[in-house]
């Protein structure tokens, strides 16, 4: 070999070592490799459920509502949750942006159609409900048509978020026992209240 | 009995130099075990390379009138018993205070088993054969120690190097080596000790952080990440073939060798996934670098300088004090990496916990056990597997949720790997700044 091949030859290789792994580690990724960006919360995004019934509609209310409350709070929707997953008190801002990221949900799905009919829900929350047995029984016995036409399920949610106490229910996370007897005491309040507005407007 | 001589002094040199690295994958079990913590942890490696990287200069100059075969028989037999003492410890301090012994016998051991292969070998092989042994050490320490940890426990790094040393001490005591008091004295070599130190600060990434990454971050077991790192080893075993065949001056290989830890620093900064085969190609130019630079700056430090001992107690001394540098630099760093990294990490878990087809009663008892996983391994990273063990999921969620734990450990992995990113890319500087030390032009002699 030359003296200027052994000069050379070296380092020649190793550049062509060097480029050449991190050339192919750069094109197939490397240095992206992080993890996962949280998505902007403003933007709306499609929400979907496993579920069926009312747990579909809680689940779906309740991410459009994460979505809109953190977009109120200039925060992402995962840091919110993180953060209304701690123990301690809620501020009113948090409070405050939960209630309109909320409702916000309920109107973004009456406007998009994906507010299930009353009548789809009927049955279940007849079961949830502490009513008299010949009051359910009647109620059951309404055709559809009747029971879509007297409950509407938008003025019902939106009448249950205004009057939901969000800052207890944000520090009961936990006591799943006393979060579903706090909805659904709310939830028949709305119903009730909803009725008999609708009968008002009748008469 | 003669011939068994000179390679048990060379095996207790690489023991001792393998030291330096050999706990690097049995630190995860080191920090389970005796319940401590990441930055005391570390401890159990600088602790080591502190003391022998301090006792290494000033056991050499003590060392000048005193027979080698005691000092190297004694050195020896007190780094067999301290590796017996570290294998006993049942706590994180006694465990350092036993490396810190550990470190002075190595000392000890090590300038004792320079003068006794000299003696035994002839000047020329004898210097070789501890420059070479020595390389082999360092490079195969974290292998050794990640399969031993795998096989039995981290206590076997320790037991296995008893019999070993045990054995050298009579092999030392064979050798009939009188001390040199040689007329000449030179000055140490600065700049093949500077590079070295520099080197040896940027080794520290690829031969500590990488360890800790593939088994804490990537969660590979001990023996697949042993395995991994074994390529660093085999890549410097084929730099010296390699040099041969191209024939470079010797500041070229060495400027080389840099230059290709630096390249394969940054390779292992920026993996494109947690396959360990993204590790593979960067590792080969860290073995590579490593095979090329080592070896002949210890030699160009120790090349007819006399006492020939004093030189090889400052390449100790500049090895380990840069080993020292490199986790004091990196340990920091990369800590606090590791705990930034825990927003982004768990934001993008809440993310897929939130948008997981699961039903949401589901959800919420997976939400639930992550918390408690999340909470119970503050400033590490989390085991998901456990939190998905203990819920009581449909048959029919099964599917949904073991995708959602693959797809966790993922957002988990990719974390860790972020967090470790700036650590190597501080190696990848360091091994660069060892490039200018080589390629600075030197002052001419009048």
């Amino acid at each position: 070999m030359t003296g200027r091949g052994r000069l050379v030859g070296l380092p020649a290789l190793a550049l062509v070592l060097v480029g050449g792994v991190l050339g192919v580690e750069l094109a197939h990724g490397g240095g992206r490799f992080e993890p996962l960006r949280s998505a902007d919360p403003c933007v709306a995004r499609k929400v979907t459920s496993q579920a069926h019934g009312m747990d579909a509609l809680t689940e779906r209310l309740v991410l459009l509502g994460l979505d809109g409350a953190a977009c109120r709070l200039h925060l992402s929707r995962e840091a919110l949750t993180l953060e209304l997953a701690q123990p301690g008190p809620r501020t009113d801002a948090e409070v405050d942006a939960l209630r309109a990221g909320l409702l916000a949900a309920v109107q973004r799905m009456k406007d998009d159609g994906t507010l299930p009919p009353a009548s789809d829900l009927v049955d279940e929350a007849l079961g949830n409900a502490d009513l008299n047995r010949f009051l359910e029984a009647a109620i059951r016995a309404l055709p559809d048509a009747v029971v879509d036409a007297a409950v509407k399920v938008d003025d019902v949610l939106t009448r249950t978020i205004k009057d939901l106490d969000l800052r207890s229910i944000l520090g009961e996370l936990d006591d799943q026992h006393d979060l579903n007897e706090q909805i659904n005491a709310a939830v028949t309040r709305a119903v009730k209240a909803s009725i008999v507005a609708r009968l008002r407007d009748l008469l | 009995m003669r011939r068994a001589v000179a390679p048990l002094l060379a095996v207790t040199v690489a023991l001792v130099l393998a030291d330096s690295a050999v706990v690097t994958l049995a630190l995860p079990d080191i920090l389970q075990r005796l319940h401590t913590s990441v930055g005391q942890v570390a401890w159990v490696l600088i602790a080591f390379n502190l003391v022998l990287g301090l006792a290494a200069v000033p056991t050499a100059m003590g060392f000048a009138r005193v027979q080698p075969r005691l000092v190297g028989a004694v050195g020896i037999a007190v780094f067999a018993g301290s590796s017996a003492w570290c294998a006993l410890a049942q706590s994180i301090d006694v465990l350092i205070a036993a490396r810190c012994l550990q470190a002075v016998g190595g000392a000890l051991a090590l300038v004792g088993c320079l003068e006794l292969l000299v003696a035994d070998y002839g000047e020329r092989r004898g210097v070789a054969t501890w420059v070479a042994a020595g390389v082999v050490g360092t490079a195969s320490g974290p292998v050794v120690g990640g399969l031993l940890t795998q096989a039995f426990a981290w206590q076997a790094i320790f037991v296995v190097q008893v019999p070993f040393a045990a054995l050298a001490v009579p092999a030392a005591l064979f050798v009939p080596a009188r001390p040199t008091l040689p007329r000449d004295r030179h000055r140490p070599a600065v700049r093949p000790n500077l590079t070295l130190a520099l080197l040896s600060a940027a080794l520290t990434a690829a031969l500590f952080l990488l360890v800790l990454l593939l088994v804490d971050g990537w969660r590979q077991s001990p023996a697949t990440a042993a395995l991994a790192v074994s390529v660093v080893p085999l890549a410097a075993l084929t730099a010296r073939p390699l040099a041969r065949l191209l024939r470079a001056p010797a500041e070229v290989e060495t400027a080389v060798g840099c230059f290709l830890i630096a390249g394969g620093l940054v390779g292992l900064g920026i993996p494109p996934s947690a396959d360990l085969a993204w590790t593979v190609a960067p590792q080969a130019l860290v073995g590579l670098g490593l095979g090329l630079t080592v070896d002949r700056l210890t030699a160009q430090a120790m090349e007819l300088r006399l006492p020939r001992v004093h030189h090889a107690g400052w390449t100790i001394g500049a090895r380990h004090l840069g080993v020292v540098v490199g986790l004091a630099i990196l340990t920091p760093v990369f800590t606090a990496d590791l705990q930034d990294a825990q927003t982004p990490a768990q934001e993008a878990i809440t993310s897929l916990v939130l948008d997981a087809p699961l039903q949401p009663q589901d959800k919420i008892a997976v939400a639930q056990a992550l918390g408690r996983e999340l909470t119970d391994q503050q400033g590490r990273v989390p085991d998901l597997h456990r939190a998905f063990a203990s819920l009581d999921l449909d048959p029919e969620e099964r599917p949904a949720a073991a995708k959602l734990e693959r797809d966790l450990d993922g957002q988990l992995q990719r974390a860790a790997t972020r967090a470790f990113r700036d650590s190597f890319l501080i190696g990848a500087g360091l091994a660069l700044v060892a490039l200018l030390t080589v390629l600075a032009p030197r002052r001419r002699s009048s």
